[in-house]
């Protein structure tokens, strides 16, 4: 009886942190334009929200599939221009978001069709060059306005309001994806082959479909949130959307928080939106230095990033079933 | 065009592989003993070029010498590195997250170290030697190619020496070829994998120098490099260091050539598409082609 009752309130705890703590978090951030609250802390959260996106959609691929990707830009920034272009030709914004996923999620399989039927460094590497090459192209490319940028026109008022909305929307969209990848076979899948991937395959598990449904699905989050964002900012350049910092940072934020874990991208998705303003405004010769420095002492100390410290503390027992 | 431009281009493509194999070889033995991805090269080889730069700014050294003494200088350095972080990733059979993840970073920090003490202009060396030509027969090359072309040519045959002759080259044949039979012989893994990441910094930093008297560089010099380096290094085919020269020679005509029909900027589009189109067609690499008797060395 007893010990029923206390596992019952266990998992009424646990429960109650991983699901009502996101919920109330959530309520809260929903509100926020509600409440008049000023523009420049609505801008900033809309910006944690778009890292954190990405962050999710990193997690995917490296996190649960053991895949390191340097090259996300690509798809965020494919995405941006893929939006920007359709947006200017007076396509509804939301399709032309969704356009954008489509977009990312094509390019995806140019380094993975190649690159994932073998194990081996050959994907990580490859990511370096194909970012390095598109944003090449995207430099020259006169269509676009090639390295001076693309500016875009939107025939209506600016409401910041609607694309705080389309961020929000997005970021919950990606992770209930997460929630339910983690939970379903497919995960089981990608979890599977980032352990043992010979195993998985005695076991029946093709790795090469689901290393490249995982890497479109990721390619596709990614392109949103570069629409969404190209949107807000109504001016993107190959140097800033494609730019080797971009996948520096989308890569860095599941890492501090925890790879592979559920929460882990969020929460390093809104320290790194938090902490980047700070550090570009007070060090911006030296912040890649500082996350360069950061990344090795997590690979080295704790490469379960946050949570992985979180579970280790043992303080907040209920956060270790919550990943 | 013309047979005599055609000959043009093969010397300048072999006179370029030569320190393109220099480049490729460091990261080679890396992989082949560790199975490290070695994304950190890019860095050294970025190091290797301020480094003869100072040397020629200070003390009016050579480049060239620098080259040479760039060497032992990142010799120590890689052991440095490999001490302090290296040795403590975990060891696997297959590259790992966390090896990938610590290479990255280690790059960017001496990336952007490099860019608190040299700031982001581009820097070059010019010597009296940099426009200077020699003419061999009917065609012209540059005399400072050739030479560089030397000094990476005799750095590869003595490493092969090495390889070929010396206990720890067999340490490093054996655990490329198979770890666990490696260690169950008593070969001493450690030190073996310390040595060789000192190596393959050695040859980063030299072929750095080496790029340094021919390329304006800044820290954010060897990107590109990273990336050639592996495609060279898949098509030599993973694991062996004569493919490494071969792979050089291919990329190296690939580039030559095809900056004749397309434009620089794209340049590095050439070789990522060589990649792509050697990983599709032949994931063992141009070495397996040729040679099946000869394995790795």
């Amino acid at each position: 009886m007893r010990a029923a009752s206390s596992i019952a309130g266990s998992l009424f705890r646990a429960v109650r942190i991983q699901v009502l703590l996101p919920i109330a978090v959530w309520v809260t951030l929903a509100a926020i334009p509600w409440v008049g609250v000023e523009p420049n802390l609505v801008r900033l959260l809309f910006v944690t929200f778009i890292w954190t996106i990405t962050g999710i959609a990193w997690n995917l691929v490296g996190g649960f599939a053991g895949q390191v990707s340097f090259g996300f830009a690509v798809f965020y920034g494919l995405g941006a221009y893929a939006a920007a272009i359709l947006i200017n030709e007076g396509v509804h914004p939301y399709l032309a978001f969704g356009a954008a996923g489509l977009v990312a999620s094509f390019a995806s399989l140019i380094v993975g069709v190649p690159t994932f039927r073998l194990r081996g460094p050959y994907f990580a590497i490859a990511t370096i060059g194909v970012s390095e090459t598109v944003r090449v192209i995207m430099t020259n490319l006169s269509v676009t306005g090639g390295a001076s940028g693309y500016r875009i026109v939107e025939k209506r008022a600016f409401n910041q309001a609607e694309h705080f909305y389309s961020a929000l929307v997005l970021l919950t969209v990606s992770f209930l994806l997460s929630v339910w990848i983690a939970r379903s076979k497919f995960g089981l899948a990608l979890v599977a082959i980032r352990d043992d991937e010979p195993a998985a395959a005695d076991v029946g598990v093709n790795a090469l479909t689901n290393k490249l449904a995982v890497h479109g699905v990721a390619a596709a989050l990614a392109g949103m949130a570069g629409g969404v964002y190209a949107r807000y900012a109504a001016f993107i350049h190959p140097q800033g959307v494609f730019a080797f910092n971009t996948s520096v940072y989308i890569l860095l934020i599941p890492v501090i928080g925890g790879l592979g874990t559920l929460f882990g991208p969020v929460l390093g998705g809104v320290i790194f939106g938090i902490v980047e303003e700070q550090l570009v405004a007070t060090f911006p010769e030296a912040h890649l230095l500082i996350y360069g420095a950061l990344l090795i002492l997590i690979v080295l100390l704790e490469p379960g990033g946050i949570i992985g410290i979180a579970r280790k503390v043992r303080l907040p027992r209920r956060l270790r079933s919550a990943t | 065009m013309a047979a005599l431009d055609w000959l043009n281009v093969l010397v300048a493509a072999i006179l370029l592989a030569g320190i393109y194999a220099v480049m490729s070889v460091g990261m080679t033995i890396i992989y082949g003993v560790m199975k490290i991805v070695n994304l950190a090269h890019a860095g050294f080889m970025m190091l290797g070029a301020y480094f003869a730069y100072e040397l020629f700014e200070r003390l009016h050294l050579d480049p060239l010498w620098g080259a040479v003494l760039a060497f032992p200088m990142f010799f120590a350095i890689g052991r440095l590195v490999y001490w302090l972080f290296v040795r403590w990733l975990p060891v696997s059979n297959q590259p790992t997250l966390a090896s990938l993840l610590l290479m990255f970073g280690i790059w960017l920090v001496l990336q952007n170290l490099a860019y608190l003490i040299w700031g982001n202009q581009d820097r070059s060396i010019f010597t009296p030697r940099t426009f200077l030509t020699t003419q061999i027969g009917p065609i012209t090359v540059s005399t400072l190619r050739l030479v560089a072309f030397a000094v990476a040519v005799v750095s590869l045959l003595v490493f092969e020496v090495v390889l070929r002759r010396t206990w720890y080259g067999r340490s490093v044949r054996a655990l490329i070829q198979n770890r666990y039979a490696g260690q169950l012989v008593g070969v001493d893994t450690k030190r073996t994998a310390s040595l060789t990441f000192g190596l393959g910094i050695a040859f980063a930093g030299m072929a750095g120098a080496l790029f340094a008297s021919l390329y304006s560089f800044n820290p954010d010099f060897g990107r590109p490099f990273l990336i050639r380096s592996f495609v060279i290094i898949v098509l030599g085919g993973l694991e062996s260091a004569s493919g490494v020269a071969l792979g050089a020679l291919v990329l190296a005509l690939a580039e030559t050539v095809g900056i004749l029909f397309v434009p620089a900027g794209y340049q590095l589009a050439i070789s990522f598409g060589l990649l792509v189109v050697v990983l599709l067609v032949l994931p063992d690499g141009l070495a397996r082609l040729f040679e099946r008797k000869y394995r790795p060395a």
